[in-house]
């Protein structure tokens, strides 16, 4: 499994038939215990910091090491066009050495059955994920964005030290496991959320995540959003199966699901950088994951397999889903970027005449991000909302919860398509809103080629979804095993053939446009100009105004921020208009509170001012309080 | 025998207030001299057995405390060329009346501490309490390094005052080993106050505020 990529550091091709040769790997191995339902055991003598190496690849871990080899493998042959040497030539190869450490990271991580070195592996992980984000040090907010990453991710690595040790202390061992029967562990589930929600972004704990995605390189950030925050998934679905969950656990789980979902979309339609925007679909996709999984856990809590079955494999279906069309769709942006040199989307537009293959591509994740039918986005959100109506023919408590959560999912579904219709419309359609946008061009085939394996992943989850079905099986298996006779749904199958039949469909109907094209003829002519004698492209809609309506709903969180001059008079002179959307979370809550610790620490810092005499008064003082309390408490 | 004792004690804190209530250095360190003495004296006045050892320490701590500690101090404030603590922190009437508050609140602490009986009747409680207190606050109140460092000394006398109470069962080896600590400590400083007068010109640790961090 181990591939050892560290000698390529100076030789870019060796490297990455390394890297794509372990990320083959580690998918063949994946691939296989998914397949035989049988998880891979491996314990040596060998003492790593006082505890035996104990590795284990189940069901579960099997589910996510085949994104870690998917996602890990397209993101090195992406950066080789897009991070060249060339260009970067100090960061390129560290950016390579990174990548390789990253990933190799993320398969430890996902192989040890060790508390302690879960937790070496974790920190590995956030370090090597650090050092990619800033990979461009000389811009201020880049190393901004590394150091709110870093330190939003060290206070979730406390609360899993904590987690960690506790469970040591009261199970006598670092050794992981099965541990149902043990019903005083059932609180430290509680630390185990937040240390890995701060990872997985879930909604009030997110705060680094924008920032961190917009601001990474492209494939970094595909890797970041792809693989890295579902490893806060994989925590808290892997602890969630092992450990016996307190009451509650799985509402409490789900509803921060719909939260994440439902205001990762809100504020993904506040945004004008394309990559932010997509780092905030990132807290929705998390968020439709955690309410498949929190229904999971009702489920398991109530004892209805039928429909937590399917929750859960919804859930983790989409974690792949999600992995695929996202890395795909930061790929785009990264091939946006790299050909007009700007995120932002009002100088952005009319792309797809000088980018056919990104535009296309990046159109095809966005079907899929959306949840439109034929592709695989559709079928995990199927299957969260076939768990969810069972649990709702079952009309027991479920019922209350799954009512709302299924209008809150079709709620997300719905705000999401109205988002990417802004993306691609503002981004791809219309005329170039800037020099920039004018000079763009396509990206070669190294960037291409990536995008193209992972568009392929999504139409094949797509169309064939009962193939996929017993990898899913795999991991809820491995999650419960008492699940292991629920049957694959019948509707999937349908669904494969109607999926099959509407892409046929539309095949069918583009060829006939395209004949039809041929054979007439284009006539170019003027869209819309509203009796516009010359219109320009600063007239289009931008990227804010397409979702004005959609942010004025939800400015009670958003709280947009508007600076306009509006026209008056009869000849008006200047009028203006700009609206921003800021961090809510971290710039209404976060930093206030951080600001009044540090006003209280600057308080108490005023008591170090280097004079020796009130030193000794306060050495004095606590003399005189130890004596007081020693006296007080031994009468 | 007992009442010799009370004597010296009494002295001692009639010493320690007058430490607090004095400007010049010189009589400072004299006073702080003096108290040094008396309290040599007091092992000898304790003990019904004059045991070598007991007499050897009670001579080692007059002498040092009495004349070789004094001379360094002296020696340094004469390199440092200054002779009157000018601005202390707390100043002389306020820190004499304080000193004054707290043997009086020593001698009522004194007196609803759980001592052995034996040690009721002694002033020696009383005593120590009130001179450790004299020092602290002279080491708060001024700002001259040499006033602190006698400071420093009628602290180290309000302690050995309390170990005096121990004098049967503690090895006098250990007050003879914070003696040589306490010459240290003092040789140290002086050459410390040297080196602070080379480099800021002044005595005053406040200045030392520049250093920190």
């Amino acid at each position: 499994m181990a591939v050892s990529l560290w000698g390529a550091l100076r030789a870019p091709r060796w490297w990455l038939g390394a890297l794509v040769g372990g990320c083959l790997a580690a998918l063949g191995a994946g691939a296989w215990v998914l397949a035989t339902c049988e998880a891979w055991e491996w314990r040596s003598g060998w003492l790593v910091g006082g505890g035996g190496v104990h590795l284990r690849l189940d069901g579960l871990s099997a589910f996510f090491m085949v994104l870690v080899a998917v996602i890990g493998g397209a993101g090195g042959a992406y950066s080789r066009e897009y991070w060249t040497d060339r260009a970067h030539c100090v960061s390129a190869a560290l950016g390579r050495w990174w990548w390789s450490a990253l990933v190799c990271c993320l398969g430890l991580l996902l192989l040890c059955s060790n508390g302690l070195h879960f937790l070496i592996a974790w920190e590995g992980f956030a370090v090597c994920a650090y050092f990619l984000i800033t990979l461009d040090p000389r811009r201020a907010e880049v190393r901004a964005a590394g150091w709110l990453y870093l330190g939003a991710s060290h206070a979730g690595t406390l609360a899993l030290f904590g987690f960690f040790s506790m469970l040591a202390a009261r199970t006598g061992g670092w050794d992981l496991g099965p541990m149902r029967e043990c019903g005083e562990l059932a609180p430290l589930f509680w630390l185990a959320l937040f240390g890995f929600g701060v990872k997985a972004g879930i909604f009030p704990l997110h705060i680094w995540l924008p920032s961190a995605h917009a601001n990474a390189p492209s494939h970094v950030s595909a890797i970041l959003s792809g693989v890295a925050i579902k490893m806060g998934v994989y925590g808290i679905v892997r602890f969630s199966g092992w450990l016996p969950l307190p009451v509650g656990a799985g509402w409490a789980v789900a509803a921060l699901g719909a939260v994440s979902a439902v205001l990762g979309v809100v504020f993904a339609l506040g945004q004008h950088d394309m990559k932010r925007l997509l780092a905030y679909h990132s807290v929705e996709n998390i968020g439709i994951i955690l309410m498949g999984v929190g229904f999971a856990m009702v489920a398991a809590e109530h004892g209805a397999p039928a429909w937590g079955a399917l929750a859960l494999a919804g859930g983790l279906l989409h974690v792949w889903n999600h992995g695929l069309f996202k890395a795909l769709l930061f790929f785009g942006a990264g091939s946006v970027l790299h050909a007009t040199g700007t995120r932002e989307m009002s100088r952005l537009g009319g792309l797809w005449r000088a980018m056919p293959w990104t535009s296309a591509l990046f159109a095809l994740g966005a079907v899929a991000i959306a949840g439109l039918p034929p592709l695989n986005g559709f079928v995990s959100e199927w299957l969260v909302f076939l768990g969810m109506f069972d649990a709702v023919n079952q009309r027991g408590v479920a019922l209350v919860a799954a009512i709302p959560a299924i209008v809150l999912l079709a709620m997300t579904g719905a705000l999401a398509l109205a988002c990417f219709v802004k993306v691609c419309g503002v981004v791809f359609l219309g005329a170039p809103r800037s020099p920039e946008a004018v000079g763009a061009h396509e990206c070669g085939p190294w960037m291409r080629g990536p995008m193209l394996v992972l568009a392929a992943c999504c139409v094949a989850i797509g169309l064939a979804p009962v193939a996929f079905w017993p990898a899913m099986r795999g991991a809820v298996i491995a999650w419960r095993g008492a699940w292991a006779n629920v049957p694959a749904p019948e509707s999937l199958t349908a669904l494969g053939f109607c999926h099959v039949a509407l892409a046929a469909l539309a095949a069918a109907s583009a060829a006939w446009l395209w004949r039809r094209a041929h054979r007439v003829g284009w006539m170019p002519g003027v869209t819309w100009d509203c009796g516009y004698a010359a219109p320009t492209a600063r007239m289009q809609y931008t990227a804010g105004s397409f979702a004005g309506i959609i942010t004025e709903w939800f400015g009670w969180i958003l709280r947009p921020e508007i600076d306009a001059a509006a026209a008056d008079g009869v000849f008006p002179r200047h009028a203006r208009r700009e609206a921003h959307t800021p961090e809510t979370v971290l710039e209404k809550v976060v930093e206030p509170v951080a600001r009044m610790v540090m006003w209280v620490s600057g308080l108490i810092r005023g008591l170090q001012h280097g004079r020796v005499q009130a030193y000794l008064f306060y050495v004095m003082i606590g003399l005189a309080a130890g004596a007081i309390m020693a006296v007080a408490w031994n009468p | 025998m007992s009442g010799a004792l009370d004597l010296l004690t009494g002295l001692a804190m009639g010493l320690s207030l007058v430490a607090l209530g004095t400007s010049r250095l010189p009589s400072l360190i004299r006073v702080a001299a003096l108290q040094g003495v008396v309290l040599g004296t007091m092992p000898l006045v304790m003990e019904h057995d004059l045991r070598a050892m007991v007499v050897v320490v009670a001579l080692a701590t007059v002498v040092m405390k009495g004349v070789v500690i004094p001379v360094l101090l002296r020696r340094a404030m004469r390199t440092a060329n200054i002779d009157r603590d000018m601005d202390p922190l707390i100043g002389f009437l306020p820190s004499l009346l304080l000193g004054a508050a707290g043997l009086i609140g020593a001698v009522l602490l004194a007196r609803w501490l759980p001592l052995l009986p034996e040690h009721h009747e002694s002033l020696l409680v009383a005593g120590s309490i009130s001179t450790v207190f004299s020092g602290l606050l002279l080491l708060i109140g001024r700002s001259k390094a040499i006033s602190q460092v006698c400071g420093y000394l009628i602290l180290e006398n309000g302690i050995y005052m309390f170990g005096l109470l121990l004098i049967s069962s503690t090895p006098l080896l250990v007050e003879g080993g914070i003696l040589l600590d306490l010459t240290v400590a003092v040789f140290v400083t002086g050459i410390i106050v040297d080196r602070i007068q080379r480099a800021f010109d002044s005595l005053d640790t406040r200045k030392l505020t520049v250093l920190r961090e």
